[in-house]
């Protein structure tokens, strides 16, 4: 029983991250630069672990 | 039920490989990790799994994969030597057909971790590896966390998925990887993409983590704890709130320690008292043996050279084990003790050329996962808050690993050398987006040369 929750539970999310993969160009080459930002734009705020 | 589950499972990542071949690197990960064909006990127990999902992998790979910006680093080089040199090594050995088992599986982990960092060309391809590893690696370790919790450890009594002794599913390696992962966990609950970050994501980080410290308690492998210990102190060097830290990592030993089972305790001092401990005084026997035996051969005797050793070592019965109050001493005589560690098996079985290969190629992630940290650590840009990040990571996780490995024989575990190939390829692709590249004056924050198509204009002059 315990074993199969284990089973159950990261096969699920190994499963869900396989599909997601799939929707994303970036997988295979990383996304095109974005334009240089405005220099007199306020600098981007930093967060804590942004994506 | 569990059978056809796993098949059907491993039928849809196949599948989903069809529109994405880099799944089927992932897939292979898995299986290497998992070894689902051996938690099966029918369907996928009849294929030849591995073989056929390296085959897809590499086939993948050559055939459709974009290879403009892969890399060949110079520690995929060394292990290119290493495997060169096993080879060589396995056809004088002193032991060939015993050699020649161990070589089936060694070659295969050296190869892969030559292949992967050639196929890892993108951040999302290096965190996806990081997450498949480390979901691998969960589902070994919530069952056997979760047995714990219900009583169901011992030293070599913890029911695991495959009532097996080898690759993960041995407990002193399963105890070592387990806290090892944990640095990996976080790194992925922080910065990871694939599941972003959000309170579930951290919940199950936190559970994971919890899952992976039990592990060394429920096998009641020490190494585990070590290995745990290890990466608890190297953090501080780069938690934010160092105080905090100390203060719940010291909150949470005191609480946790109660709920250690006696017989764990017990074992756990064998450690202050080893002269007491057989294992422990096998070890300095075999390692003693090791030494003497390279002198004689220092090119080493090839895989599973130590079935030739006969120990005789001395037994100290401490006061007050169940041996009994009084002090009493004798000899034990004992053949052919594995080496119980990663070193010295490296230098028993590929003598001293081997084992300085091996160590260069250790030592060598190390440096060049903290040169990634100092690099990167400082930089404010939006997409340049994760490899810093990754490498800390990356080095904690093979710092643990050189402390396991100084008890375990795992000089050649398939997972830590997955680890090394991630480093690899995290080495190379951060050395090929961060090449010189525009930056205008002024500019703090660098701009991402990576993606910028082949006919981009010249670099603009600083």
């Amino acid at each position: 029983m315990i074993d199969l929750f284990a089973i159950v539970l990261t096969h699920g999310l190994l499963a869900l991250a396989a599909w997601r993969l799939l929707s994303r160009d970036d997988l295979d080459r990383d996304p095109e630069p974005g334009p240089p930002a405005d220099e007199d734009a306020p600098p981007p705020r930093v967060k804590r672990g942004l994506r | 039920m569990t059978d056809y589950g796993l098949l059907l499972f491993a039928m849809g990542f196949v599948a989903l490989g069809c529109r994405k071949p880099f799944l089927w690197v992932l897939f292979y990960c898995y299986v290497d990790i998992v070894a689902p064909q051996q938690v099966s006990w029918h369907l996928l127990a009849a294929v030849p799994l591995s073989l056929v999902v390296f085959v897809l992998a590499f086939g993948g790979w050559l055939a459709l994969d974009d290879k403009a910006d892969s890399r060949f680093t110079y520690r995929q080089g060394l292990i290119c030597l290493l495997l060169v040199y096993c080879g060589c090594s396995t056809l004088v050995a002193d032991y060939p057909a015993e050699a020649a088992t161990k070589w089936a599986w060694v070659w295969k982990a050296l190869i892969f971790a030559v292949f992967l960092p050639l196929t890892l060309r993108t951040r999302l391809r290096i965190e996806a590896v990081a997450l498949v590893m480390i979901l691998s690696v969960a589902t070994i370790v919530i069952s056997g966390g979760l047995k714990t919790v219900l009583g169901g450890g011992g030293y070599a009594a913890l029911s695991l998925l495959v009532n097996t002794n080898t690759g993960l599913y041995e407990g002193s390696t399963l105890a070592m990887v387990a806290s090892s992962i944990i640095p990996l966990i976080w790194w992925l609950a922080r910065h990871g993409t694939i599941f972003p970050r959000h309170w579930t994501v951290t919940l199950f980080a936190l559970a994971l983590t919890f899952a992976c410290l039990l592990i060394p308690i429920g096998t009641e492998a020490r190494t585990g704890l070590l290995c745990a210990a290890m990466i608890a102190v190297l953090a501080l060097r780069t938690v934010k709130r160092r105080f905090l830290y100390v203060a719940l990592g010291s909150l949470a030993l005191l609480v946790a320690i109660p709920f250690v089972p006696k017989s764990y305790t017990a074992r756990l001092g064998t450690i202050e008292n080893h002269e007491a401990d057989e294992s422990a005084s096998t070890r300095l026997a075999v390692w003693s043996w090791t030494l003497g035996y390279v002198r004689d051969h220092p090119m080493g005797g090839g895989f599973e050279s130590y079935l030739g050793n006969t120990l005789r070592y001395k037994k100290v019965v401490a006061p007050g084990t169940d041996a009994g109050d009084d002090t009493g001493s004798g000899y034990i005589e004992d053949k052919g003790r594995a080496f119980h560690s990663g070193y010295f098996e490296m230098l028993g079985e590929q003598g001293w050329p081997g084992l300085i290969l091996w160590l260069t190629l250790q030592l060598t992630g190390l440096w060049q996962m903290e040169r990634i940290r100092w690099k990167w650590k400082k930089r404010t840009g939006p997409d340049e808050q994760w490899q810093a990040p990754l490498a800390t990571a990356l080095q904690l996780s093979h710092c643990a690993y050189m402390v396991g490995a100084l008890f375990v024989g795992i000089a050649y575990q398939p997972f830590i050398l997955m680890l090394i190939a991630v480093q690899c390829g995290l080495w190379s692709y951060l050395k090929r987006i961060d090449a010189p590249a525009p930056r205008r004056l002024g500019q703090g924050a660098r701009l991402k040369p990576l993606a910028a198509p082949p006919a981009a204009a010249p670099p603009a002059a600083a």
